[in-house]
């Protein structure tokens, strides 16, 4: 508390740790995309190539919501405060 | 069988690959400070190409000259493409090869999205894809965002700088992992060394950081903004291709609302929903791509100064398998909305509602 500026940097790094937490979801989302994937190639091997394709899509759109989380992360860092 | 077993030399390659790991331990933990790599002094915006070096105020970054290069890239692709076309030859090679076998593949997403539509949707998305695809690619060449100019850093780590040789009558410098610099009072420092460095040229400063000449394009949230609106206001321009001005009629429903009853709001609600997702597909678009890409380059630098030996080689394959990956679902998304938004879909309501 005697200095300020440390202090608030500090909160500041603690709360950019933080906004991470929103990637709990986006690894369980992209886990649930590649099981579903799996499964679906599992039971019809020879849609493999179609299966996948769109596995990969959908593991993008799941991962994209841990890079909001990052992109929060890198703003309170870098551009606020 | 035997004689395959006999001509495979045994070993050759895991020679090679150990004397490299071997040669970096040395680079990067024993020999001489100047070879390891310094902890980066990672910055959001973009940088200039040269201090000082603006237009009316707007710097001109690294990033830029980056997305020149893939520019550049491009359309010499373009050109060879085209000379193979008019020769009239039956079997392309090189380039040519190359691209057509990208071109099938995305060929294939856009005819089974749009239909009838896919010859004048697919410049357009075809484009981006391309353009981000080389983005990601070349900033994976050796050099891309280690080579530049020294400048104190505005936060982060800073380094002494070590002549090294000399070059057309300037000097290069590398900085030294092994001199930190402790840059005191860091705010009065900036500015000050900022205001020395515009007043007296070329001051070389005790504590420096490299800001790049090169960096990768998608690294800059202007690039990744700019592609975001090019593809949803395009997605509003081909919707009123296919369908007319009544293409926005899909947002303002107003009709359902007058004589819809209570499903009437919901879907007047629902229209004034779908113009703010329009919005939110801008920020997702760019975000996405820039978070992907920003995030990686990050990482790449962190990781070469934790452990610089074996991990960043598997990060490179990692970063451009990525790179590859973002593009593709770039184009793809873009050409869903564009399919989706030309597709009537007030015509099934009405239809729906005169049941």
């Amino acid at each position: 508390m005697n200095d300020p500026i440390a202090f608030v940097t500090g909160l500041k790094l603690l709360g950019a740790g933080l906004a991470m937490l929103g990637a709990i979801g986006a690894g369980v989302g992209v886990g649930i995309a590649a099981a579903g994937g799996v499964q679906a190639m599992g039971r019809n091997p020879d849609a493999a190539p179609i299966i996948q394709t769109n596995m990969i899509l959908g593991m993008a759109f799941a991962e994209a919501v841990a890079i909001y989380a990052l992109a929060v992360s890198l703003i309170i860092i870098f551009a606020a405060g | 069988m035997s004689e395959v077993q006999k001509k495979r030399r045994f070993g050759f390659f895991r020679w090679i690959v150990l004397a490299l790991i071997l040669i970096g331990i040395y680079f990067a933990f024993i020999g001489p400070s100047i070879y390891s790599p310094v902890r980066p002094a990672i910055s959001l915006p973009p940088e200039a190409l040269w201090p000082g070096l603006e237009i009316f105020g707007v710097p001109i970054t690294n990033t830029l000259f980056a997305t020149l290069i893939a520019d550049l890239i491009l359309i010499w692709m373009a050109l060879r493409v085209r000379s193979y076309v008019k020769s009239g030859a039956m079997v392309p090679s090189g380039v040519s090869n190359f691209f057509e076998a990208i071109f099938e593949f995305l060929w294939n997403a856009v005819d089974g999205a749009a239909g009838k539509w896919a010859r004048r949707v697919i410049p357009l998305v075809a484009t981006i894809f391309m353009l981000i695809f080389v983005a990601n690619l070349i900033k994976m060449v050796p050099g891309f965002e280690s080579i530049g100019y020294l400048e104190p850093p505005k936060k982060g780590a800073a380094y002494a700088p070590v002549p090294l040789f000399s070059l057309f009558g300037h000097t290069v410098y590398t900085i030294d992992k092994g001199q930190p610099v402790r840059l005191e009072a860091k705010g009065a420092v900036s500015e000050g060394s900022e205001a020395a460095h515009a007043e007296e040229g070329h001051e070389l400063c005790k504590g420096c950081q490299i800001v790049p000449f090169l960096r990768g394009s998608a690294t800059d949230l202007n690039f990744t903004f700019a592609l975001a609106i090019i593809a949803v206001v395009m997605t509003q321009v081909y919707g009123v291709m296919a369908l007319g001005p009544g293409y926005f009629g899909k947002f303002f429903q107003f009709g359902r609302l007058v004589n819809g009853g209570i499903f009437g709001m919901i879907d007047f609600g629902v229209g004034i929903l779908e113009l703010i997702l329009e919005f939110f597909k801008n920020l997702s678009f760019s975000f996405r791509l820039f978070g992907n890409v920003f995030g990686g380059a990050a990482l790449l630098a962190i990781i070469g100064t934790l452990l610089p030996v074996v991990l960043p080689p598997l990060l490179y394959l990692f970063e451009m398998f990525f790179g590859i990956i973002q593009a593709y679902v770039f184009y793809l998304l873009a050409t869903m909305f564009i399919s989706m938004a030309m597709v009537s879909h007030h015509g099934d309501e009405a239809a729906e509602a005169h049941n």
